[in-house]
């Protein structure tokens, strides 16, 4: 991996914001957001991994969704080779979605169980109208020779295949409009580690292959370890810190990566760690500490996290993180 | 909880509106002209339009229908046009009847059909769940018209200890409110069957059964309350079709009720007649709906979270 | 380590089938393994090893039918839960054996306030008064770490987060002070820092009652962290049976091998991971020989012809494979490296 500072900018956000309201239960009370992503700013490179970890209801999903617009954000830029997406229009967008395709968790409920691996993929190369339609037939076997499925299969059902084969149909499905960009939401998360180390490495040799962006969505820091160029961590709604892979497991910066790296469950025996374990739950998005988010779990909080909010900063050379005290916490 | 309840009150309104506007519009497309009706054979052209001018005819209908709405709110539903008395009085008269039947269909249509269907649930598949399953399957498919008249030739007629039809004493609650609540009883007890096995594959049993629980408690403690959540619904949306079969039940038990009251108003061409028992048939649904819906707010707390 | 007195729990060719249109799947089929007091057995594998199927066999918590336990025996402390009348068996469950399940969201009934969820539990197995119970599972909740218990104890299981239900599961559990806590996947629904809690939890309380653990699940790095003993099942048997050290230091299956080499590493950099080919055979048509032999690397005529036995390598490690028999024609070597 080169320095950053080489590459291109493929997909840049900036400020993101995606609140989702909540029911009011008086009406006296004002309006209630759930602030599910609160002002983020990252960016991709062109032929990168980047991912973003953290734990349930910190906003990563969200943050993949808003970038897809699957949900309208509720501010902020979103840059896709310097085009902000969100004020594209309909048809823009739709000419855009060719670019940027997404692979879900659950690959059964994302492919149209009435379909055949053969409609599926005619329909999503006849929305983005990119091969000829007597073309088409060639180009899904080829489609399916890259993901690694027999040429048969095309006249399947999704409940025929297993669950690693559905995820296959999927990329198939992804890579049939030659996307640029692909997010990847908890792709391999539903997977039995044999078959996800299948996918994983199907994922790196397309990535080589076709030259793609991805944003890989997870909660596995093992699988995100594998196959990242560098990780984004986030916690309620928040960046807390972005490094390049190598820097960000070896020597994180945040309490909180601290936390969600030792916690892991190493699989080696002989290896004792100190652990650190937090204390209680994530508080509730809807109404997030004030002052850093994570000084009401953080066991080196002081006055100042509980008031102010730590910015995104560079400490090190490529290395961003949003803590007041970074530099003084113990190694 | 309070605010949800003054809300859903709130959202009533609306809908009653919207009842109101149905209930007028619909009654101008129903062919013949009530004027002619009221005026009587070979009236001349004269007595017809001065008929019709005293009622507002011959205005246009949205003046009609915001005079009608007004008049709603007044508590003025106008007068019949067969026997000149207010709408409204009759209505009253009406109405307390047909409540006490609704009320013991309804009690009927709950008791009968969740005891079958816990019946049902608890083994199901088996020779008395088959057995239960198929007299709900008839109590669904029987017309309530022959239904009524069944249970008329044989506890009446043949049997001789119900009273043939009228409205006098609880006995002759007995024979409507069966034919009434019948079909609503084999539809809960359908519900609440699938509902139980639903429940009772949740990972929730496991857990209580895990716990060492006796099979009974685990029915009527862990699964039945989560199991009735679905089924209030559905005895809520029976409700309605019940105040549709009053209708044809208060007509074949001679029962003086607001079903059988619009009937004869139609019959009779009376035009205010049957858009006040219309508007009260529809008030009353919205009514029990309302309580359907705190009801089942109150059973299902998880709903005021998400 | 664990002394070798005789076990609490003994499993001997345990075999659980379902019979369905599709035909008779053997989810588990022939299973051993032992457990002593104050020891922790993994069971690994991945979805549809039957796993989670044996585990609820002991307790005889199959869905049947379709499930039918078709032989073998599960003696606790000399006597054997698969022939016990049911009533008997009742008073096992959650009492002397309790079990946790993997998720907390659903595994809680959600009309029933936390705390009643387990009194009932006190209240049937050891005959606590109305009060006794609620007191005591009060107490249970402030043993697993919940805040504000007495309040806690009234809520209803949506007003607790993740973290908090699973809590309450093994305060549920643990309420009648069982011999033998199964916990299956207990963790699996969890974030990681939640997880960690609760592997730490269920730690602490192991060694303050004394109970034997068998710990279900697909996690190798939880198996690592938490186990002295580690069963290693594919397809309806176990496959290899070691200690945890052994397994990961040393794995002699080639599935465990493959198992442990498909996983990403936290601590260093693979370019790509090595992967077992091809799928788990049918549960309903499964072959003849070895389960294994169609994605094994090493297989030979004899794997796909007979099934080999679970065999003894050595003292403490038993493994399922031909390679460690004198039938192997192959070359054979003391690491199972071939």
């Amino acid at each position: 991996m080169n320095t950053t500072a080489e590459k291109n900018i493929i997909l840049q956000v900036d400020r993101l914001k995606q609140y989702f309201p909540v029911k009011k239960d008086s009406i006296f009370k004002p309006k209630a957001y759930v602030k599910a992503v609160d002002d983020i700013s990252f960016e991709l490179f062109e032929g990168e991994t980047l991912s973003i970890v953290g734990e349930s209801g910190c906003g990563k999903s969200t943050t993949g969704r808003a970038i897809l617009r699957l949900d309208e954000p509720t501010d902020g830029k979103v840059l896709y080779m310097g085009k902000n997406i969100l004020t594209l229009n309909k048809k823009d967008m739709r000419k855009l979605r060719g670019d940027l395709q997404v692979i879900f968790q659950d690959p059964f409920a994302s492919l149209n169980p009435r379909q055949m691996v053969k409609q599926i993929l005619n329909e999503a190369m006849a929305i983005q109208n990119v091969v000829e339609k007597s073309k088409r037939k060639e180009r899904m076997l080829e489609l399916l020779g890259y993901v690694g499925l027999p040429p048969e299969s095309l006249d399947r059902y999704p409940h025929e295949f297993s669950g690693g084969q559905r995820q296959r149909i999927g990329i198939a499905r992804a890579l049939a409009v030659n996307p640029k960009l692909i997010i990847c939401d908890e792709a391999v998360s539903a997977l039995d580690v044999s078959i996800q180390a299948q996918i994983l490495n199907l994922l790196k040799k397309l990535q080589k292959q076709f030259k793609l962006t991805f944003l890989f969505i997870s909660h596995d820091l093992s699988v995100v370890r594998h196959i990242s160029d560098r990780v984004m961590v986030m916690y309620l709604g928040k960046v807390v810190e972005i490094a390049e892979k190598k820097e960000m497991f070896d020597s994180p910066l945040h309490p909180y990566t601290k936390a969600l790296l030792s916690s892991i469950p190493v699989p080696d025996p002989t290896l004792k760690r100190d652990r650190v374990i937090l204390k209680g739950d994530v508080p509730s998005p809807i109404d997030p500490p004030g002052g850093c988010r994570f000084h009401t779990r953080c066991p080196f909080a002081i006055e100042k996290c509980k008031q102010e909010e730590p910015p995104l900063r560079e400490l090190v050379n490529n290395h961003f993180v949003s803590c007041h005290i970074a530099e003084t916490l113990p190694v | 909880m309070l605010m949800f309840i003054l809300r859903r009150i709130l959202q009533t309104i609306p809908v009653i509106i919207g009842v109101t506007f149905v209930v007028f519009f619909i009654m101008q497309l129903v062919p013949g002209d009530p004027a002619v009706l009221l005026a009587g054979e070979g009236a001349s052209k004269e007595t017809i339009e001065a008929i019709r001018e005293q009622l507002g005819l011959n205005q246009p209908l949205y003046i009609q229908y915001f005079e009608y709405l007004t008049n709603v709110f007044k508590g003025d539903l106008g007068v019949s046009l067969k026997n000149s008395q207010p709408v409204l009085d009759e209505i009253l008269v009406r109405l307390p009847i047909t409540i006490e039947l609704a009320f013991f269909s309804i009690i009927i249509t709950i008791v009968l059909g969740m005891a079958a269907g816990i019946i049902s649930a608890v083994k199901p598949y088996s020779l008395t769940d088959v057995s239960v399953m198929l007299v709900a399957l008839l109590g669904i498919s029987l017309p309530s018209f022959w239904f009524g008249l069944m249970l008329m030739y044989f506890f009446s007629v043949k049997l001789q200890i119900l009273p043939v039809a009228g409205w006098d004493s609880l006995l002759h609650v007995i024979l409507p409110a069966i034919t009434l609540g019948a079909g609503g009883a084999a539809i809960v007890a359908r519900m609440t069957r699938s509902s139980m096995l639903e429940v009772i594959r949740q990972d929730y049993i496991r857990t209580a059964r895990a716990k060492g629980l006796r099979e009974r408690i685990i029915i009527y403690k862990h699964a039945l309350r989560n199991a009735l959540i679905p089924v209030i619904t559905v005895v809520g949306l029976q409700f309605g079709a019940l105040l549709g079969g009053t209708v044809l039940v208060e007509s074949i038990f001679a029962i003086n009720g607001l079903g059988r009251m619009i009937v004869d108003a139609i019959r009779m061409r009376d035009l205010p007649m049957v858009q006040g028992g219309v508007l009260f048939a529809s008030l009353i649904f919205v009514v029990v709906n309302l309580f359907v819906d705190v009801f089942y707010r109150f059973f299902n707390k998880r709903i005021e979270l998400n | 380590m664990k002394e070798r007195n005789k076990p609490i729990l003994e499993v001997k060719g345990l075999k659980t089938h379902f019979t369905t249109k599709r035909g008779v799947s053997k989810a588990v089929d022939g299973i051993d393994f032992t457990l002593h007091k104050g020891e922790t057995l993994g069971i690994v594998g991945e979805s549809g090893c039957g796993k989670s199927m044996t585990s609820l066999s002991i307790l005889r918590l199959i869905p049947s039918p379709p499930g039918k336990i078709a032989g073998g025996s599960v003696l606790f402390k000399g006597r054997d839960l698969v022939t016990m009348p049911e009533d008997e068996m009742r008073k096992i469950r959650g009492n002397e054996i309790s079990m946790i399940f993997q998720e907390p969201m659903t595994s809680l009934n959600p009309v029933i306030p936390v705390g009643e969820q387990i009194a009932e539990a006190l209240r049937l197995h050891q005959k606590m008064g109305k009060k006794a119970a609620w007191d005591k599972s009060v107490e249970m909740l402030k043993m697993v770490g919940i805040p504000s218990p007495e309040k806690r104890a009234k809520q209803e299981p949506f007003q607790l987060s993740g973290g908090m239900r699973q809590r309450v599961m093994i305060a549920m559990a643990l309420a009648c002070t069982p011999e033998v806590l199964i916990a299956d996947e207990p963790t699996t629904a969890l974030d990681v820092t939640i997880q960690a809690q609760i592997l730490e939890l269920i730690k602490e309380l192991q060694t303050k009652i004394g109970m034997g653990v068998i710990m279900i699940t697909h996690d190798l790095g939880v198996v690592a962290e938490t186990c002295d003993k580690v069963a290693v099942m594919y397809a309806g048997n176990i496959v290899e049976h070691a200690s945890t050290e052994q397994i990961f230091a040393d794995p002699k299956h080639p599935y465990t091998q493959g198992l442990l080499n498909s996983l990403p590493k936290i601590h260093e950099d693979q370019e790509e991971l090595i992967t077992i080919d091809g799928s788990v055979p049918s549960p309903y048509n499964m072959p003849a020989g070895c389960r294994f032999a169609s994605r094994c690397p090493y297989a030979e005529d004899i794997c796909a012809a007979h099934q080999p036995d679970l065999v003894s390598y050595s003292e403490d490690i038993k493994v399922r494979c031909w390679k460690y028999t004198d039938k192997w024609t192959g070359k054979r070597d003391k690491e199972g490296v071939v």
